[in-house]
């Protein structure tokens, strides 16, 4: 029955939300992309693709990998926008939502601008767009975190992620703002699966927990790998940055948070069964990058589901960084790793 | 020939001094071009190394380029601007040593690294922080490569510099300083042959004029001989007549006597001055 | 005459500069603020204020030893970095991501060349 109200909202979206799917780079093109010899021949290549004539106001001669990622993102940023503008209640929400990861990313950067007493105009221009919000500007004020919450943060959405924040900032340095990104961090995907367990319907709900756990669980893996070289985070702190969802939560957790060295870690990790044979080969980011693909890919399978645009925006994250990765291989002339991309379509 | 030589009297004692100035030149010029050869031995040898270097670090600069687009891959394209607000002090340093090689004092840089400090300990740490050790752990050995190639540098700047100094002193010595002291000497050794010979001349002169007084003296002595030879027959006469003739002619003898032996020691004094 | 110099200074473009920075060379002075390392904006920065940066770093700052130049940065002020002699702080040219390294242009090895007649 789920399916009978969907429409009325969310229907178009779902329906250019398939379309940009079907738009995604298949391992044919993927495999066309790595032939190429040059970032020209890259470039004629997308052009043959939904990006279709994106790079064309760049010269020949100033085509470099970031332009290209840039150009890339700001596509991607446009249709997320078109998106966003299409839909109304709950599933602006949603998006919102989204959107919030970006802005922790912002408010970080800002903060850690600030202590350097760098220029503004030039943090701004770092600024992610997606995260951006009208106060952001306004946060080079602050000096310590508690002002920083009172004049700025209130406003914002961001302010119920910061209730675990005050207890051990009272000065920020480059240490502090760390922990509070991933303070931050875990308290959005904590709030995040709370809204969308409340506020979403079924099927969406199941499909988006499943991929929020998967991010919690990455970032828990993660935080507790690469602070193993350093002794300023104690237990107790590394615990409360990992968040407390995912199939890692809670008796993972725990572990990890306790985990001293990468056999600890590893140990851990064998009580999860997806994660088992993470750390026993390769490259630990790219096979949650694959897995994460898998589940985004699987997450298009369901229909009458807001979560695909959650799904959609991964893949196309995704997609840039392979793009990006596969132009820097051609420009480096770093050809025997080419094929270190991650596609799933 | 007056411009390539020093302006000398020429006497003995200059002579021997310009004989020393010659002899250090020469010892001189052998060191330099010593010293010359030898710096420019390692200039060589240091260029090479430089050259081997240069490439060495286009591969290395390329693997590191690329740890970093790994980096990216993982985290997003944020990491820059956040590495960059996270610097506060150098980890990285150098310290200079000295090497010397003939007499040229050479800087080798030397890197070292303060474990204790580390401004990134946390990037990354939500995300890719393996592959942002790793590119540190590249970029570290790149900086290495650097710091090497800033020493070799370094040394070749200065090099050059001194083996120019080095091998323009050895080309004036060679060019300037030897010929113009050689030029010096044989001058010298002209003038000094000059003044022998004028003084040869001199004696020879000298000698002359004495002869000719002897020769002088030798007439008037036999005019006079002949005169008291004429002198006495004519009194040999008178005596025949007068009867004293004996007692006369005794004293007459004994005057001839004594004046033959003045007239000797005269001879004598003159071919002791000649024979000298 | 070196004890002071203990840095390395680099102007580069983003990707070299972080690099650089990661691998632990930055250091910013708690008072002055001054950077020991300054980062090359394609199409933004003028060939004045490379040059000013370059004039700072070889000529008024004590504490550097090495500085690290993109060479594509270098080529932008040439003259300049060709026509600096002193041994201290060692101008280094190292190649960037986008622009290979071409020893062509390489202001010493140009030297070197030169010295061998070749």
């Amino acid at each position: 029955m789920e399916g009978v109200y969907f429409n009325i909202d969310n229907g178009y979206i779902e329906g250019v939300i398939c379309g940009y799917r079907n738009g995604f780079l298949t391992s044919n093109q993927y495999l066309n992309l790595t032939q190429c010899d040059t970032l020209e021949d890259l470039k004629l290549q997308l052009s043959s693709t939904d990006y279709g004539n994106f790079l064309s106001s760049v010269p020949t001669e100033g085509l470099t990998t970031s332009i290209i990622q840039e150009h890339c993102s700001d596509k991607l940023f446009n249709e997320f926008n078109y998106i966003r503008n299409q839909l109304s209640g709950k599933s602006v929400k949603f998006m919102d939502y989204i959107t919030f990861g970006y802005m922790i990313d912002n408010v970080v950067l800002m903060i850690t601008g600030t202590i350097h007493a760098r220029d503004k105009s030039e943090i701004l221009s770092r600024c992610h767009p997606l995260g951006w919000f009208d106060t952001l500007p306004t946060l080079s004020v602050a000096t310590d975190l508690e002002s920083l919450y009172d004049t700025v943060l209130v406003d914002t959405p961001l302010a119920p992620f910061f209730k675990d924040c005050f207890d051990n900032a009272d000065e920020l340095d480059d240490l502090n703002i760390e922990i509070i990104r991933n303070k931050l961090y875990k308290a959005y995907l904590e709030d995040f699966a709370t809204f969308v367990s409340e506020e979403i319907e079924e099927p969406s709900k199941e499909i988006m927990l499943e991929l929020l756990g998967f991010e919690a669980d990455r970032r828990s893996i993660n935080v507790s790998l690469n602070s193993l070289q350093s002794e300023d985070i104690s237990d107790d702190l590394k615990r409360s940055l990992l968040p407390n969802l995912g199939k890692c939560y809670p008796v993972v957790s725990d572990m990890l948070a306790k985990a001293h060295d990468f056999e600890s870690v590893r140990a851990a990790l064998s009580n999860v069964y997806e994660y088992r044979s993470l750390l026993e080969n390769g490259n630990l980011e790219d096979q949650f990058y694959q897995l994460e693909m898998e589940q985004c890919r699987d997450a298009f399978t369901q229909q009458f589901a807001i979560s695909t645009v959650w799904a959609w925006m991964k893949s196309k994250e995704q997609e840039i960084r392979n793009i990006t990765w596969i132009a820097e291989c051609i420009a480096q002339n770093q050809r025997e790793r080419i094929n270190n991309y991650t596609s799933v379509y | 020939m007056s411009a390539t030589r020093e302006q000398v009297f020429p006497t003995r004692m200059t002579l021997g001094l310009m004989k020393t100035k010659l002899k250090g030149a020469e010892v001189g010029h052998t060191l330099l071009k010593r010293k010359s050869e030898a710096l420019t031995k390692r200039f060589r040898d240091i260029t090479k190394r430089i050259d081997d270097a240069k490439q060495k670090m286009g591969r290395v600069m390329q693997t590191a380029a690329f740890s970093l687009a790994e980096v990216t891959y993982a985290t997003g394209d944020n990491i820059s601007y956040q590495v960059q607000e996270s610097v506060s002090t150098a980890r990285f340093k150098i310290r200079a040593r000295q090497e010397n090689v003939s007499g040229v004092i050479l800087p080798q840089f030397e890197s070292y690294i303060d474990q204790d400090i580390n401004d990134f300990k946390l990037t990354g740490l939500g995300r890719g922080g393996q592959q942002v050790q790793r590119a540190k752990e590249i970029y570290s050995k790149a900086v290495e490569t650097f710091v090497e190639l800033a020493s070799l540098q370094t040394a070749f700047i200065i090099l050059d510099e001194v083996i120019k100094v080095t091998n323009r002193r050895v080309n004036a010595i060679e060019h300037v300083i030897i010929p113009r002291t050689k030029n010096t000497i044989a001058y010298i050794n002209s003038e000094l042959d000059e003044l022998d010979r004028e003084e040869f001349y001199r004696l020879k002169k000298v000698q002359e004029k004495k002869q000719l007084e002897v020769a002088k003296l030798d007439a008037e002595m036999d005019a006079e001989k002949k005169r008291l030879a004429a002198e006495k027959a004519a009194l040999a006469v008178e005596a025949d007549d007068k009867g004293i003739t004996e007692q006369l002619n005794s004293t007459t003898l004994e005057d001839k006597k004594e004046g033959d032996k003045s007239n000797n020691n005269l001879v004598q004094e003159t071919e002791d001055d000649v024979i000298f | 005459m070196s004890d002071k110099r203990t840095l390395i200074a680099v102007m580069g473009d983003e990707d070299t500069t972080t690099g650089l920075l990661l691998a632990g060379i930055g250091q910013i002075d708690p008072k002055t603020n001054d950077k020991n390392f300054y980062v090359y904006k394609e199409n933004k920065t003028t060939k004045e204020q490379l040059e000013a940066e370059f004039n700072t770093f070889t000529q008024e700052r004590k504490d550097i030893a090495i500085l690290l130049i993109n060479q594509f940065v270098a080529d932008m002020i040439r003259s300049t970095v060709d026509s600096y002699v002193e041994p201290f702080p060692a101008i280094l040219e190292i190649p960037s991501k986008d622009h290979p390294y071409d020893p062509e242009k390489d202001s010493v090895l140009k030297r070197v060349r030169k010295l061998f007649g070749e």
